[in-house]
């Protein structure tokens, strides 16, 4: 995927680093943290690549702060930050709460809502 | 090939790898440490885009404290290497895989097609970019951004009692 | 792009150096500990090995290196080999972002003493030194030992609670000098105490500018933070020897664990380094300005290049001075108070010091907004 991408691109690609080379990489990241999400069934393992879904949208953020020139992408970035720290809390508590009751964080034994 | 590139290519690389592992790696301590690790990289990336602030703002916050509590409470459940670490229905996963790669073919297809559209450098910017844009940026959240700022305050307080109060049991951890 | 190259081998071989600097001054730290507990407890403490037993830590290091490797049976062997590394890391990192002496003028170039500059030092500093949890964690849960287990976590709350505290306490600092930048904050706090406030100007010629008389609530919170942060006595609950036989390094003999050694004393000079930045001073000698060290240097040597490495050398002489106080104080300490509860330590944490350190912060808010008014 990557290497025919490369074609489109010019072919100074690997010498000349600008705004496109951290959105590919920004989008792989994401990509891979919802293959996470997806795939994944330990719930904890779940919020960690919703985690890095929200660092690779950081990461594109800033990149366009910076080649942009508008420091909005950062102020965003901050706010992302601050979500992602209470959305972890919060998720965690969850999280804690459920194994309690069930001695385990596998979303394979808690899909029934048998109770 | 200079300096900066090599930078670039250096981290983005290890960035790559170890996001994959978050996501690969069976034992879940493993995968949070992964997880860290990418947000260290992360922060490094961040100072290749002049954004040193952000960078030290995301070791604390990301790395020091949001990791720390994804370990802690892997390690309090002791969790070893799992059976059920992926899903289970074959078909299913296929097409979970095969979706995220269509998405990643779209995402990374469309960045390519316009890329010569797409800045290249730095152009006209409001505010210099080149040196240090820590003061630019309090200046800009202290005054355009005050009232979402301040509702984030709030949201943080929301959410420290809510935390609080769902984790809170009367027997404690060892409750029966 | 030659340039670039000379720059970069110049801050490798910093690091270098930093880190050196670093682990060099370890052994003279442990054989400090040892004697001083020693006198403190009326010993004698180690004497034997060379002059006033300071060859006892070679001795110590060549045993050390041929002790038996050994993997506790549970252990993760990837975690439980990583986390020594992991605990120099950190300490490593923050110390070289310090200014260390005043910068080094040779002809046009410009050689600071300091592993590197960054511009939000502090930020950077924070950021590095609360990596080292990760150490400990890994540490912890690598042994497969449960008092190792208990340990970390213990350790880990206790690091995170504090690390809170530490980072408010800075924020008053940080509020009076206006920058992130370490060397700037030492250069605000050269010559005597000087301030206007509200159209006054004050002039206290017996008294150093330095940040401590400004922040005193703040550098009392920052100092007692910074105990807790690096797990040293009287908060070292993570290694509670009644409770947890060794806390997270219980399953750790030998080389590693002295890795863990130098890893704890870095910490401790990190927080000193710091405590001497923001609020004694950094590299600069009370009572004497860096102009009137350079016109007295001048004056000495023959050469402006030769003038100019003298003046570093005197600062970085002072820096190391303060560093050995507060280091004594750090031992001092330890030797003296007894351990806190586990409890009252969280409480301390964050019933008394988070708010105060809050407090410091609006207070310092306020009165910089009446006195700039």
């Amino acid at each position: 995927m990557r290497a025919r991408k490369v074609a489109h691109m010019p072919s100074n690609f690997i010498l000349e680093v600008g705004l496109p080379h951290y959105l590919v990489l920004s989008s792989l990241l994401f990509v891979t943290g919802m293959a996470g999400v997806l795939l994944r069934r330990n719930a904890i393992v779940m919020m960690m690549s919703i985690e890095l879904m929200l660092n690779a949208v950081n990461l594109s953020f800033v990149a366009f702060s910076r080649y942009l020139g508008l420091l909005e992408g950062q102020v965003m970035v901050f706010f992302v930050m601050t979500i992602a720290a209470a959305e972890a809390a919060v998720g965690l508590a969850l999280v804690v709460a459920i194994f309690k009751r069930f001695k385990e964080v596998n979303i394979r034994f808690f899909e029934h809502l048998k109770g | 090939m200079s300096p900066d590139v090599f930078l670039f290519w250096f981290l983005a690389i290890l960035t790559v790898i170890s996001g994959l592992m978050v996501v690969l790696m069976t034992n879940p301590v493993f995968s949070a440490l992964s997880l860290a690790m990418t947000m260290v990289l992360i922060g490094a990336l961040f100072v290749t885009l002049n954004a040193t602030f952000l960078a030290g703002v995301q070791l604390i916050v990301y790395a020091g404290a949001v990791m720390v509590l994804f370990v802690m409470v892997l390690m309090l459940f002791d969790l070893k290497n799992e059976i059920y670490a992926f899903t289970r229905g074959k078909i299913s996963g296929a097409f979970k895989v095969g979706s995220v790669g269509i998405l990643a073919g779209l995402v990374i297809g469309s960045i390519g097609l316009t890329a010569s559209t797409l800045l290249q450098s730095s152009t006209a910017p409001l505010v210099s970019m080149s040196g240090d844009t820590t003061k630019d940026l309090g200046k800009i959240l202290f005054s355009q951004y005050l009232l979402g700022f301040e509702a984030l305050g709030a949201l943080l307080l929301i959410v420290a009692v809510g935390a609080v109060a769902l984790a809170r049991s009367k027997g404690g951890t060892h409750a029966k | 792009m030659g340039n670039d190259i000379f720059e970069i081998t110049v801050n490798c071989v910093k690091l270098i150096i930093v880190f050196l600097l670093m682990v060099q001054a370890v052994p003279v730290l442990v054989w400090l500990e040892r004697r001083g507990s020693a006198f403190i407890q009326n010993r004698f403490g180690p004497n034997r090995v060379g002059p006033l037993g300071l060859l006892q830590l070679l001795a110590d290091a060549v045993k050390f290196l041929f002790k038996e490797e050994f993997i506790p049976e549970h252990g993760i062997r990837f975690l439980y080999y990583g986390a020594p590394v992991m605990a120099l890391v950190p300490a490593t990192l923050a110390f070289a972002a310090i200014p260390l002496g005043y910068p080094l003028q040779w002809d046009s170039y410009i050689f600071r003493i300091q592993g590197f500059e960054v511009n939000v030092g502090i930020v950077y500093v924070l950021g590095a030194s609360s990596l080292a949890v990760y150490s400990i964690l890994m540490a912890g849960f690598g042994s497969g030992n449960k008092y190792s287990l208990m340990g970390a976590l213990r350790a880990t709350a206790q690091v995170v609670s504090y690390e809170l505290a530490l980072g408010l306490a800075i924020v008053g600092a940080i509020l009076l000098y206006g920058t992130f930048n370490l060397t700037e904050m030492v250069a605000a706090q050269q010559g005597s105490l000087q301030f206007a406030f509200m159209g006054h100007a004050v002039n206290l010629s017996w008294l150093p500018n330095w940040g401590i008389f400004y922040q005193p609530l703040g550098a009392v919170i920052f100092f007692a933070a910074t105990f807790a942060e690096s797990n040293r006595l009287p908060f070292d609950l993570a290694e509670g020897e009644a409770e947890l036989v060794a806390g997270f390094h219980t399953e750790y003999g030998g080389f590693k664990m002295l890795l863990f050694f130098i890893g704890e004393y870095g910490h401790m000079m990190v927080g000193s380094a710091l405590m001497i930045v923001f609020y004694l001073g950094g590299y600069g000698i009370p009572g004497v300005t860096i102009p009137e060290l350079q016109q007295w240097a001048a004056g000495v040597t023959s050469s402006a290049n030769a003038a100019s490495a003298l003046v570093s050398l005197i600062t970085f002489v002072s820096f190391t001075v303060k560093l050995a106080v507060f280091m004594w104080i750090f031992i001092q300490v330890r030797w003296t108070l007894p351990r806190f509860r586990y409890d009252q330590l969280m409480e301390l944490g964050w019933k008394t010091m988070l708010p105060w350190a809050l407090g410091n912060t609006i207070l310092t808010a306020i009165v910089l907004y009446i006195a700039k008014a």
